[in-house]
């Protein structure tokens, strides 16, 4: 069958920097092959005036379209829409980024530029006409749950936001403290496995002596941070150490502190496991304040790599330094130890003096929180990515900050790392309401970008059940590799590693990224 | 006849390294205009045949960009795009090609200077070491 083509020239891209000469590109594109039409939009970007395209699309039959525009995510989605209204499938629109590929970056060469432009829209015609139509599938969700693992500070603003979707939560505690919140509580429960995709989760979970099954739509991980265990030099050398939050329990409930009164930044100042720029300098702050307040003249160091006291809590650390606590700034020339000889005496090197200091210690107090040791069994549970540190992974810092990888998977608070009640809570508060989001659409779309399994290649090694982050290659009834299409993202990863050759990504089969590196090699720029 | 120019074939994950590139052009930066971006989705889905056949087809130079190792999109994805590109260069020095040809990047999407130093350096190599097998490159 010939692919009949239109190609979308964008004049807000071609235009504006007056570089290339796009007559020359409109022609060379209408003597190209299969090119039935050549038009040109105002602006890919801005959406408006595009039903000449759907027309022109309906009345030549055209089942495919180049657009020689800027950045993929730069288009706005109207043109997707038009070229729906007109039979033609999203995956069959490529987008050609000329803009920023051939026009910005070489203003100096207009002529090199040119071809090079003229070349890419060759690959792309001859890459577009490779290309099969995919569609897009959706499953229904079986349950409206969100698990919410975890109701400690952040879990529970999780639980609140989820409700306001309209979404049936359950919060799963490990403890059997009483809490209020909306939807089920589960006490002395834990995660202990699970199965399934974002939507459709199977979960595992031990309450009390006996085993359940639950069914859940999305899960947020709020473990919060690893308060039976400290772990790291400091803590081993001194006896009776003990984390932030503990300490201010025993302050709150009367027990007077032997001074003086220690605060280091974490327990291995040395080692790698703890981030230095995660501490809860928020919570410290208010700590000491309070401790100064009930006990004016017990003496308070506070030992730190970096103080991020960031926004209001500036007036904090001014108040605590005029009420007198002293600020000790020590950096990886003279980490704090203790005194080999007199295991009661901490040695650290101010950085601003650099003089050695020895500190008496009354009381030794860490300001973090080493990850929760529970999060090893959720995150095998789940199949979701740790830090080399033992925390939870999120997805990307700057576009998915409460979010793992893996789709309906949410993680908030002091299981990422670190960090003060306040932000906990407004990350709880994220995270709830994403996946209350996530949970009520009620429906998970999947397909179009997913691998596919030649069984008659298959020799079942395991490699791409292995490889895949997101287990969605499984063997299946046949003994041969196949796809869980629901599970899919279409990296391809399970396409590059496979021995066999059986696996192949659409729309980005071998055949068409060798063809578009041909014909771009082919051209002279 | 001009200088001889060198082609160069960047195969490019959409995520980060293709933010990456469009945000170094953003900026304003200039370079080489003799880069070839192929996109892939991943560069996990980069396979040893793709970087074979781009030499094989007249590149002189060929490097794949992908996201942080330890920010990747597709998490593991491009430690696994590494993986195949070591692997490929075991190949080229096996039939006597200089394994300088084929380099890994990995940029974040916010690395706008990123893209500028990995043309420039890649153009380094392919003027150096000149077409493959010391011909005229054909």
């Amino acid at each position: 069958m010939k692919a009949k083509i239109q190609v979308l020239l964008c004049k807000c891209c071609t235009e504006q920097p007056a570089l290339l000469d796009v007559e020359k590109l409109k022609k060379l594109a209408e003597e190209s092959n299969n090119v039935l039409s050549v038009l040109t939009v105002a602006g890919a970007c801005d959406g408006k005036d595009l039903s000449g395209v759907t027309a022109d699309a309906k009345l030549k039959e055209i089942d495919r379209a180049v657009v020689l525009a800027c950045h993929k995510k730069d288009i706005n989605p109207a043109l997707f829409k038009a070229y729906r209204r007109a039979g033609v499938s999203e995956f069959l629109v490529d987008i050609v980024n000329i803009r920023e590929e051939a026009i910005l970056p070489h203003r100096d060469e207009p002529a090199r530029a040119q071809t090079k432009a003229e070349t890419m829209l060759k690959a792309a015609l001859a890459r577009s006409a490779m290309l099969s139509p995919l569609s897009k599938q959706s499953e229904e969700m079986k349950t409206r749950n969100v698990v919410i693992v975890g109701a400690g500070a952040s879990g529970q603003a999780a639980a609140h936001e989820a409700a306001k979707a309209g979404v049936h939560t359950i919060l799963l505690e490990k403890t059997g403290k009483t809490l209020q919140a909306p939807g089920v509580i589960m006490t002395h429960a834990q995660l202990i496995g699970g199965s399934g995709y974002g939507g459709n989760f199977e979960l595992k979970i031990k309450a009390g002596e006996k085993v359940e099954e639950l069914g859940a739509a999305a899960v947020v991980v709020a473990t919060g941070g690893g308060w039976t265990t400290l772990k790291g030099l400091l803590a081993k050398a001194v006896k009776d150490a003990r984390p932030l939050y503990k300490f201010y329990e025993q302050m709150q409930a009367g027990n007077t502190p032997a001074g003086p009164i220690i605060v280091v930044d974490t327990p291995d100042p040395a080692g790698k496991t703890l981030k230095v720029q995660d501490y809860a300098w928020d919570d410290t702050l208010e700590t000491v304040i309070e401790l100064k307040k009930r006990h004016p003249t017990v003496e308070v160091y506070v030992v730190f790599q970096e103080m991020r006291a960031f926004g209001l809590s500036e007036l904090a650390y001014k108040q605590a330094a005029e009420m007198g606590v002293k600020f000790i700034r020590y950096d990886k020339s003279g980490m704090p130890k203790v005194d080999p000889k007199d295991p009661t005496t901490i040695i650290v090197k101010d950085f601003s003096h650099g003089e050695l200091l020895r500190l008496k210690i009354g009381t030794l107090v860490f300001a973090s929180i080493p990850p929760n040791e529970d999060n090893k069994a959720i995150a095998d549970a789940l199949r979701i990515p740790m830090s080399t540190d033992g925390s939870i992974r999120r997805g990307s810092i700057q576009r998915w900050p409460v979010t793992t990888p893996k789709p309906g998977v949410f993680v908030c608070g002091s299981a990422l790392f670190p960090k003060s009640r306040d932000v906990a809570i407004e990350e709880g508060r994220a995270a709830g309401a994403m996946a209350g989001e996530f949970v009520r659409r009620g429906k998970i779309e999947f397909g179009g970008v997913v691998a596919q399994v030649t069984q008659e290649k298959c020799s079942a090694c395991l490699t791409c059940v292995r490889t895949c982050p997101y287990e969605a290659p499984f063997i299946g009834t046949a003994s041969k590799a196949e796809i869980k299409v629901q599970a899919c993202q279409g990296c391809g990863m399970c396409v590059g590693i496979c021995p066999s050759k059986a696996i192949e990504l659409h729309n980005f089969t071998d055949d068409q990224i060798m063809e578009a590196t041909r014909v771009l090699l082919g051209g002279d720029f | 006849m001009a200088e001889r120019r060198p082609k160069i074939v960047g195969f490019c994950c959409e995520r980060h390294g293709m933010d990456a590139v469009v945000l170094s052009a953003q900026s304003g930066k200039q370079m080489d205009a003799s880069v070839r971006l192929v996109q892939v989705p991943c560069t996990g889905r980069v396979d040893g045949i793709h970087l074979l056949k781009a030499f094989e087809d007249g590149a002189d130079a060929v490097f794949v960009l992908g996201c942080l190792e330890k920010n990747c999109y597709y998490d593991t994805g491009s430690i696994e795009g590494r993986k195949r590109v070591d692997y490929v260069k075991q190949m080229l020095a096996e039939v006597g090609i200089e394994k300088e040809r084929l380099e890994m990047f990995n940029a974040a999407s916010s690395n706008a200077w990123m893209f500028p130093g990995i043309v420039a350096k890649m153009v380094e190599v392919a003027k150096k070491l000149g077409p493959i097998g010391g011909g005229d490159g054909h």
